[in-house]
């Protein structure tokens, strides 16, 4: 059976392409921000997973407002990264696991997430932007990604909860695959950022910090909060966090982080964050010494 | 009123953008997003006023656009990932609107970042 072996919270900013097809690895500016996906990538080479389900938003580029659906689910062995207007990026085309795909996805359709299917159709920097970061591209990608767009764009949004419900539908599902692959789960999006009206630039550290341990240990709490909370605590675009919560609904309750990296140089709050399932020592402490008072 | 946007109205400066918007502002948004494609782009700045016109946009949204008015633009229910497609079209970059929408020059937004030489 296929297996979840951990996850991973990313951004997505469409600047982390540029900077990294512009070879800006070293450039102080921008070196905390490569050097913080090291350990992760390091993760990802060691655990070989056969597969990435990507959590990730289209920006208007592959939908428009026209017909703009509220899940959908990649199937095919290709995707071409998407020309957003300024031009081709110089990496393979993503590769696809049809098989693994139509398996989730009708896994999911049967546990009522009706989703839009897409097939032949680009992905653009809400998945191409941080996958370089993650995985080698050179000659191809090492393994497959089953996308999963969710509407962060345009109102009614999936509420948080609805999205957390969706993790754990993506958990039943990789787990009744019959094949032995590793799949990891990643989330993007966020985290503080505004990037329209006069509120642009609006970031809230305090905020990110917390969201991340609840979203680690009271990941129900954050499945509380309207799109308005989100747009309050983090600015209007952070919403796309409940993207993150997508993820957290598709591990176990127990998680450990192996690595953050939260760096805000300009508008965004990139960060990314991996975790495994498990405990983390503090947890072990106190269970150990409650377990140990005498009855 | 969506339940989940409740006290949304509170935050100045932050303009939501549903499908209520959406439905008012479609031809704007379509005429944005088309700035993906070459033929269009290219159509665009070669004629503007023969592209405006074959997206069917209204007087107040051409005369936005002509002004090249971030702020009024978003105001009037541009969504912001279409826009940025149209900013590469006039060559500004995403660091420069937002500057232009919180009415500060360039310097002056980069000086309020944490990390002014990230741009």
């Amino acid at each position: 059976m296929a297996k979840i072996i951990g996850c991973i919270g990313t951004s997505h900013v469409p600047t982390i392409g540029v900077a990294y097809d512009k070879g800006r690895q070293n450039d102080p500016a921008w070196a905390p921000l490569f050097e913080g996906y090291k350990p992760v990538a390091a993760w990802l080479a060691e655990k070989k997973p056969d597969a990435l389900v990507f959590i990730y938003n289209d920006h208007a580029t592959t939908f428009f407002f026209d017909m703009y659906p509220t899940f959908a689910l990649g199937v095919g062995e290709r995707f071409p990264v998407a020309d957003e207007g300024a031009g081709l990026r110089n990496l393979p085309a993503i590769k696809g696991n049809v098989d693994l795909q139509c398996h989730i996805a009708e896994s999911l359709v049967n546990d009522e997430f009706d989703l839009t299917i897409f097939q032949e159709k680009p992905i653009d920097h809400g998945c191409a932007s941080p996958l370089p970061l993650l995985w080698p591209h050179e000659p191809d990608w090492p393994g497959a990604i089953v996308p999963i767009a969710v509407n962060v764009l345009q109102y009614p949004l999936p509420t948080a909860r609805r999205c957390y419900k969706l993790g754990q539908a993506i958990r039943r599902a990789v787990e009744s695959y019959p094949e032995d692959l590793k799949v990891v789960i990643v989330g993007t999006g966020g985290l503080s950022h505004q990037i329209h009206g006069e509120r642009t630039g609006f970031n809230n550290e305090e905020w990110d910090l917390e969201f991340l341990r609840q979203l680690q240990f009271e990941p129900e709490k954050l499945t509380q909060l309207t799109h308005a909370d989100f747009v309050r605590l983090g600015g209007a675009e952070s919403v796309e966090q409940i993207m993150w919560l997508a993820m957290r609904g598709a591990m176990p309750e127990k998680i450990r982080k192996l690595h953050q990296n939260y760096y805000l140089a300009t508008t965004t709050a990139m960060t990314v964050v991996l975790f495994e399932e498990g405990e983390e020592p503090a947890q072990q402490a106190a269970r150990s010494s409650t377990a140990s008072v005498p009855a | 009123m969506n339940p989940q946007l409740k006290g949304i109205e509170q935050l100045s400066g932050t303009y939501a953008f549903d499908i209520r918007i959406s439905n008012k502002t479609l031809k704007l948004n379509r005429f944005l997003w088309k700035m993906i494609g070459k033929e269009w782009r290219e159509r665009y700045l070669a004629d503007p006023e023969a592209v405006m016109q074959e997206a069917g946009l209204n007087d107040t949204e051409k005369e936005l656009l002509r002004k090249q008015d971030w702020l009024g633009l978003v105001q009037y229910g541009a969504n912001f990932f279409v826009l940025e497609k149209f900013a590469r079209v006039a060559r500004k970059t995403n660091l420069e609107v937002y500057a232009i929408m919180r009415g500060e020059s360039f310097e002056e937004f980069m000086q309020t970042r944490r990390v002014p030489e990230s741009r």
